[in-house]
């Protein structure tokens, strides 16, 4: 059981990554900034519990904050550049806060211990959870809180203008904005959203984990965040959910084959991008359950 | 002159020649780009499987270094035709994020390869220039780092000679000015694209090779360096521009030199990428590049 719910507890964080990376890729920005935010909410939130001894659920939300607060600041220069400069400025960014967090020296005694980021040694004693004597189901339910909430407000925008207004910019943005649409404003806070969703996983992730250090918020932790929407697809909020799904099945599920699931985990992604270049849950699947469902209707009522 | 001087210098000429191998890795970057406007992340790990292969022949047969060069050449373009076959060949032409995503997953692929069959340890690699030195005036000049800028300045010429002198070459520079158009007048879109990731890979072994044979030994931790510093070098120079991938590789190979020497290496890979971002920030179309943003 301790096994499963700690399974969904990172199911949790990795939704709440997949769907950060989708509302950006929703505006037809590819960014690497997630893992900046991941790891800029991570240490914010870290430190608040930690450090300052803030209570649990402001200092989660002041990671968030904090994330969505660099997500607006990298959104107005990400402005300058566009495609496949985007995913390289923004790779930039990750690496630039990781190598600032490597740096960083910032502790406190307590007792017989030192709390705090101390540069290469990372982050210890996030144990907040630990301390209030938080059993896994504890744990996994206040994480799918966050989830739940963000999931539904993903989908509400999705069916609002809003989300009609983002997908606009990420179709055709000469069309979008003669139809009036300020693309600035588009573009600027659909990576405040982004970097406030990446930053509340990571701050969840933090004390989840009590230990947090740099080297978890490279690259590839960027690049699983863009993985999880592209291949689940960006059809709807249930892109990025199918998405990890199919990441975290073949992680754990292939478990079995030992060594050889790191050979076959690649050639997957080769599979599934040829087989669905558009993701699992595109648009095109989208409209055929939507004509589907209307077919039955008037069948159902004759 | 004071020793600053002389050691900044130093750092300059290392630099310098030391930035030749992160121009080829960023030429192949570019060069795909400039005709399939996609990125292929592949590339990186490309270079270092060839340049693997290579060194596995090298045991294999203790042959002589030009064998393995060779060998490193020839896989490494086979590894880029498997490439362009998987990742690019299949994917719909105007959605770019699928081959993306597709060669990420070839990079974990290939990566896990290399892991896989030296069991993660780095492998020693033949320097055949071993520990030659040359003194130039009151400077040193590393004779595998003069081998490598020499070897990659034949293989520029070499481009250049392709793109602008063969028929071949003409195909290549149509097809990235007007895919379309380059296909209305019978070039064979498909040939052209698997001909330009067979070069740009036979690029890449090279470049693996020399960078194996100047560092002494080659890891699988390798590859993910590898795949940033070219494509920062391809975004530094203006994605597309084979001169500027050039010259933004020499470039970067001269900062990461300098500061390596005043800061250290906590700091070498930040300077890096704060000079991406402010070149992307106000002249996001590189050194030589004219268009932002694809």
């Amino acid at each position: 059981m301790e096994f499963y719910l700690s399974l969904l507890t990172l199911f949790g964080f990795r939704i709440l990554l997949g769907l950060s990376a989708y509302v950006v890729i929703l505006t037809g920005q590819v960014s690497l900034a997630q893992a900046g935010f991941y790891a800029i909410g991570a240490y914010t939130a870290g430190a608040a519990t930690a450090i300052w001894g803030w209570p649990i659920i402001p200092a989660i939300l002041l990671g968030g904050l904090v994330g969505g607060l660099f997500g607006f600041l990298v959104g107005f220069p990400a402005l300058r550049v566009r495609g496949l400069f985007l995913v390289i400025a923004t790779l930039a960014f990750t690496e630039i806060v990781r190598m600032v967090f490597l740096n960083l020296k910032y502790t406190i005694r307590v007792g017989e211990r030192t709390i705090g980021p101390a540069g290469a040694e990372g982050f210890r004693g996030i144990t907040y959870y630990y301390q209030h004597g938080w059993s896994s189901l504890h744990i996994a339910s206040f994480t799918w809180c966050f989830v739940l909430a963000v999931l539904l407000a993903f989908w509400l925008m999705d069916r609002s203008r809003a989300g009609a207004v983002l997908r606009a910019v990420g179709e055709d943005e000469l069309a979008a904005s003669s139809v009036g649409i300020n693309l600035t404003a588009a573009k600027v806070s659909a990576m405040a959203v982004g970097g406030f969703v990446a930053g509340l996983a990571g701050a969840l992730y933090a004390h989840y984990a009590t230990y947090v250090s740099q080297e978890d918020f490279g690259v590839l932790l960027a690049s699983f965040a863009i993985a999880y929407p592209l291949v689940g697809g960006t059809g709807s909020v249930l892109g990025p959910v199918a998405g990890v799904l199919f990441f975290s099945l073949l992680i754990d599920g292939l478990r079995f084959l030992g060594d050889w699931r790191n050979l076959l985990f690649g050639v997957l992604i080769v599979a599934m991008m040829n087989l669905r270049p558009h993701g699992l849950i595109d648009v095109g699947l989208l409209r055929r359950l939507a004509r589907l469902g209307r077919r039955a209707r008037p069948a159902n009522r004759a | 002159m004071s020793d600053l001087v002389l050691d900044v210098v130093q750092q300059v000429l290392n630099g310098f020649l030391f930035g030749s191998s992160y121009a080829l890795i960023g030429i192949g970057f570019t060069m795909i780009f400039g005709v399939m406007e996609k990125l292929n992340l592949a590339f990186g790990v490309t270079a270092l499987a060839g340049a693997y292969t290579g060194l596995w022949v090298f045991h294999l047969t203790r042959g002589p270094f030009a064998l393995t060069f060779l060998v490193a050449v020839l896989a490494a373009g086979l590894i880029g035709l498997v490439v362009e076959w998987t990742c690019f060949r299949w994917m719909p032409r105007d959605y770019p994020l699928a081959p993306l995503m597709a060669s990420m997953g070839m990079l974990f692929f290939i990566d896990e390869v290399v892991s896989h069959a030296t069991h993660g340890r780095p492998m020693a690699f033949p320097a055949p220039m071993g520990q030659l030195m040359f003194d130039v005036g009151p400077w040193l000049l590393r004779g595998d780092l003069g081998f490598m800028f020499l070897v990659s300045l034949a293989v520029m010429g070499g481009l250049w000679l392709l793109v602008y002198r063969t028929r071949l070459g003409l195909a290549t520079r149509a097809v990235s000015q007007q895919p379309v158009a380059a296909q209305l007048c019978g070039i064979g879109l498909r040939r052209v694209n698997a001909a330009v990731f067979v070069i740009t890979g036979m690029v890449g072994g090279i470049a693996g090779a020399l960078i194996g044979s100047a560092v002494g030994n080659l890891s699988p931790l390798l590859s993910l360096p590898l795949t940033v510093k070219g494509l920062v070098t391809a975004v530094l120079g203006g994605l597309g521009s084979i001169p500027g991938a050039i010259a933004a590789g020499l470039l970067l190979g001269i900062v990461e030199y300098e500061t390596l020497y005043f800061f250290g290496i906590g700091y070498r890979d930040m300077l890096t990428y704060l000079l991406l971002f402010a070149f992307l920030v106000f002249r996001p179309g590189g050194l030589f590049g004219s268009r932002a943003g694809h």
